[in-house]
């Protein structure tokens, strides 16, 4: 088999050519599917999103709390209040929850972050009012007893502490993260102090239950094979009695950059080769910076191609052994982390040059349209993997709707990250990716 | 006077949302409307005139699009001599061309909003591809390189046996890799599947020539099968596959005779070393011939009685009743010429013994008692509201079809799913576990020597391995001998 080979020109051409065009075809096919919200007289934000391509549903239910919620000595509050959501309610015993969604062959998991906390379920569609019937039976009634406290606290505490003897780097996130976040809020871990945990009493535990698990401070998202009309009505029936509770405040102070570079240094003894966390202070989520930053985000560290990657994990010169990071929120905050693994000391310091100059670059000269259409299209891509089934869309759709307030607009969202140019990289490269406005800490081996 | 009221507010939100009497339907759950049946498309096929077959299935809930191409190159094809080169062959095609660098390739996969992967099973392998629609062209382009102008050069070979040295050896720090790996050999000894579970030893032996060899006479059009889902017609993609893919040849490709795995004649014990692991995990698995595999609704709702879930008879065993484990469950794995039933575990060392002669009762149990009505009823009411999950996401559909077609299981498998289970009575039931599960079995033990060792005792025989896989001694409990 012979094979000729084409001229280079002509298939860099055909690649440019192809990428503009369907960047063109795409933004006119329009990115989204149909969403219908609404809020319940107690509060409760709804938002319903019919999908009949499989008889399924998904169910999410989502608090606006997290650790950013916690006070000082009371850590650990909002990963505990998770787990004690399937402990039982008045209708439903310990664990049973669980078993009901097995039972039909559905799927559930929950998750607490620093500022939510998520429960979430998939089930055929004929299931919808079932786990509608659970969902709002541990809204208004959870049965939060001493014993499972206990048990809850117990195993929460052995999780901490397994991590802590087994996991390498474990502490030092925590470390990072007192130097990266100034305020206690943002900065203390979701998994507690030990002490603090210890101290908790069941009247804290009833009290954050009281505050924050509140129709007014949720979001019920259902999404995939139901009636419209039918769903309204369920929703109805089983959250429309749930009391609505006091407004949750905000305390948020306005963010601070640092003028100046922190440098520190910790030793952990289960690490077997030194790493070290980069990381800068950056602007809110949905801010007219944030949306550069995102694609910036791309252009560093998103993919094999990505430009600190590339310099890192080269094939031919690799100087890190794992590389990984990328925009992490916490309310309204957000910070941007970068975590890598080396040989030894000299190969980390090699590591974070290769980087500020990567950096560099990006402020001096601007990214080649080619190479931003790229990236533009990893980022569409991801957007489509976001709403791959029923529970990822609402689970997107959740998140927005605490940032937008308003889903009308949602997915006009993705061209604001289409439109970013390359004169918008290096104004933002310039303002956020500063030697002093990061934040460094080196993690050597015992 | 404030403190009343503050008292008041707080006794409403606590205390007091749990006195208010509730209402009636509260008290139960509700019933469920009736189980919808549901019917996916079905694929249309086409030959095209270099013996390829071209499915589509249409599939218009997202703008993108699944490229699976099915090659008839598995582990099964390797030779005697070089297990492993079928993998290591899927691995090269997708990873250079002539013309182009991995950067290059891992540049465009990316630019189209794509990603490209390339696993081998004992029968065939699988390319899935996934990207943004609009660029079917340049997928199906870069497809055509990589068959067309693949890159055997010296520098690449040893670059690629470098990257896979490298991923066995991150791979058999996992105990279940290390256990599944051991146990696939044991079950298939002397027969084709063995050399699926290679070792990272026969890396070296494999070179240029029977690299370059393999890829002439297995990678051709007529022993492969391209499947295109997302929007677009069988026209178009007939067009566009020709277009790209009319130079590549076809040429006879072996039809290989269907050979059944031969059956261990009593229980068997085997340790591997997985160093530095605390915890011991624990593989227990017979294999069973192809002509079996008609019984595999029958096997999938056994299954699900015995290990699907956390509420199936081992887990509730092994890790609710005796506490012994961290999870126990069962699964079943179909290929051509054969499958695979295997229990897998996670307990701590102390009762590794304890552990394996559990499950070995709870299967053997579910052998011999009959199975109430209710817990069948159950298993598949699961098994239904479960299967469209598992089939969601548009690569996992994908996989879903490809591993349809790979095994020949119909062109529409899913559509008679619902039908299959719910015909599922006792009797193949019981009949399924008195065949599968009173087997003897292959047991593996899989953790750190220094923590296991002591246990060897307790079993009659155990076969002990390195973490090479190669074989050290054996202990009994009469004597222990090289």
């Amino acid at each position: 088999m012979s094979v000729q080979r084409r001229p280079l020109w002509i298939l860099i051409a055909s690649v440019v050519f192809l990428i503009f065009f369907s960047a063109r075809v795409l933004a006119q096919k329009g990115f989204g599917f149909p969403i219908t919200h609404y809020k319940l007289k107690n509060g409760l934000a709804v938002i319903l999103s019919e999908d009949y391509s499989l008889p399924l549903v998904s169910v999410v239910v989502t608090y606006n709390v997290g650790s950013i919620n916690e006070q000082p000595g009371k850590t650990g509050l909002a990963y505990l209040m998770e787990n004690l959501m399937f402990s039982g309610s008045a209708n439903v015993s310990q664990l049973q929850h669980i078993n009901f969604i097995n039972r039909v062959g559905g799927r559930l998991n929950a998750i607490a972050s620093e500022d939510k906390t998520v429960f979430y379920q998939t089930v055929p569609s004929n299931q919808l009012a079932l786990v509608l019937w659970l969902e709002s039976d541990r809204m208004k009634f959870l049965e939060i007893i001493e014993t499972n406290f206990e048990q809850a606290r117990g195993a929460l505490l052995d999780e901490s502490r397994q991590r802590k003897i087994g996991e390498p780097y474990f502490e030092s996130l925590f470390s990072f993260d007192q130097l990266l976040y100034s305020e206690f809020a943002y900065s203390h871990p979701l998994l507690g102090t030990e002490e603090d945990l210890r101290n908790l009493s069941l009247d804290d535990v009833k009290n954050f239950y009281a505050t924050y698990y509140i129709p007014n401070n949720a979001v019920l998202c259902i999404t995939g094979h139901f009636n419209k009309q039918k769903a309204k009505e369920l929703v109805l029936r089983y959250f429309d009695t749930i009391a609505r509770g006091k407004e949750v405040m905000s305390s948020s102070e306005p963010l601070v950059y640092t003028k100046r570079q922190i440098v520190k240094n910790v030793e952990d003894t289960l690490a077997q080769a030194p790493a070290f966390h980069l990381g800068f202070r950056i602007a809110p989520p949905h801010t007219n910076d944030f949306y550069t930053l995102v694609i910036l985000d791309y252009i560093l560290l998103r993919g094999h191609s990505s430009r600190i990657t590339r310099r890192l994990l080269n094939r031919d010169n690799k100087i890190a052994y794992q590389l990984s990071g990328g925009i992490e929120k916490r309310g309204d905050r957000a910070v941007y982390k970068i975590f890598g693994v080396a040989n030894n000391l000299l190969m980390v310091d090699r590591c974070q040059n290769a980087i500020f100059a990567e950096l560099a670059k990006l402020k001096t000269s601007f990214i080649s349209d080619v190479e931003l259409a790229k990236f533009k299209n990893i980022l569409k891509g991801d957007f489509l993997k976001r709403w791959a089934t029923n529970l990822d869309k609402a689970l997107f759709l959740s998140e927005e709707y605490f940032w937008l307030k308003n889903l009308d607009t949602v997915f006009l969202e993705v061209e604001k990250y289409l439109n970013v140019t390359p004169t918008d990289i290096v104004g933002i490269a310039n303002r956020y990716f500063t030697p002093e406005n990061s934040v460094i800490l080196n993690v050597k081996t015992k | 006077m404030k403190k009343i009221a503050l008292f008041l507010v707080f006794w409403l939100f606590t205390a007091g949302r749990g006195l208010f009497p509730q209402e009636r339907f509260r008290k139960t759950p509700p019933s469920p409307e009736p189980l919808q049946e549901f019917r996916l498309p079905a694929p249309e096929t086409v030959p095209l005139s270099n013996g390829l077959k071209v499915s589509v299935v249409f599939r218009d809930s997202m703008p993108m699009m699944s490229l699976e191409l099915i090659l008839d190159a598995g582990e099964i094809r390797s030779p005697e001599k070089s297990p492993g080169l079928a993998t290591f062959a899927a691995n090269m095609f997708s990873r250079s061309t002539q013309f182009r660098s991995t950067e290059e390739i891992e540049e465009l996969v990316e630019s189209i909003g794509g990603s490209l992967t390339v696993t081998t099973s004992q029968d065939y392998v699988l390319l899935a591809f996934h990207f943004l629609d609009d660029y079917l062209d340049q997928a199906l382009e870069l497809i055509s390189q990589m068959i067309l102008q693949p890159n055997f050069s010296d520098r690449e070979i040893a670059s690629a046996k470098l990257a896979l040295t490298y991923e066995l050896l991150e791979k058999e720090k996992n105990p279940e890799f290390a256990a599944k790996r051991l146990l696939l050999r044991q079950l298939f000894k002397n027969h084709p599947y063995e050399k699926f579970a290679f070792f990272r030893d026969v890396i070296r032996t494999w070179n240029q020539k029977e690299l370059a060899e393999f890829f002439d006479r297995f990678y051709r059009p007529n022993a492969a099968h391209l499947i295109l889902i997302g929007n677009l017609s069988l026209k178009t993609a007939t067009r566009k596959v020709s277009h790209y893919l009319n130079l590549w040849q076809p040429r006879d490709v072996p039809v290989l005779p269907l050979q059944a795995p031969k059956l261990p004649d009593r229980d068997k014990v085997c340790f591997i070393d997985v160093p530095q692991v605390r915890d011991c995990t624990i593989y227990l698995g017979t294999a069973f011939p192809a002509s079996d595999t008609t019984d595999r609704f029958a096997l999938a709702v056994l299954n699900q009685i015995l290990g699907g879930t956390p509420n199936s008879r081992l887990f509730m065993a092994l890790r609710e009743s005796k506490g012994y484990a961290y999870f126990c469950f069962s699964e079943t794995e179909l290929f051509r010429m054969g499958g695979l039933f295997l229990v897998r575990a996670r307990v701590t060392p102390e009762v590794v013994y304890p552990s394996v002669q559990e499950i070995l009762k709870v299967a053997k149990a579910m052998a011999r008692d009959p199975i109430s009505s209710a817990e069948i009823e159950q298993a598949k009411s699961y098994l239904l509201g479960n299967f469209p999950i598992k089939i969601e996401r548009y690569d996992s559909f994908a996989e879903h079809i490809a591993h349809s077609k790979a095994y020949n299981w119909g062109d529409e498998p899913w559509n008679k799913y619902y039908d299959q289970i719910t015909l599922i009575g006792p009797e193949k039931i019981s009949q399924a576990a008195q065949k599968y599960l009173l087997q003897p079995a292959i047991i593996i033990i899989a953790g750190d020597r220094n923590f296991l060792a002591d246990r060897f005792g307790e079993f009659d025989s155990i076969e002990v391995y390195d973490n090479k896989g190669q074989y050290q001694y054996t202990v009994s409990k009469e004597r222990s001998h090289e």
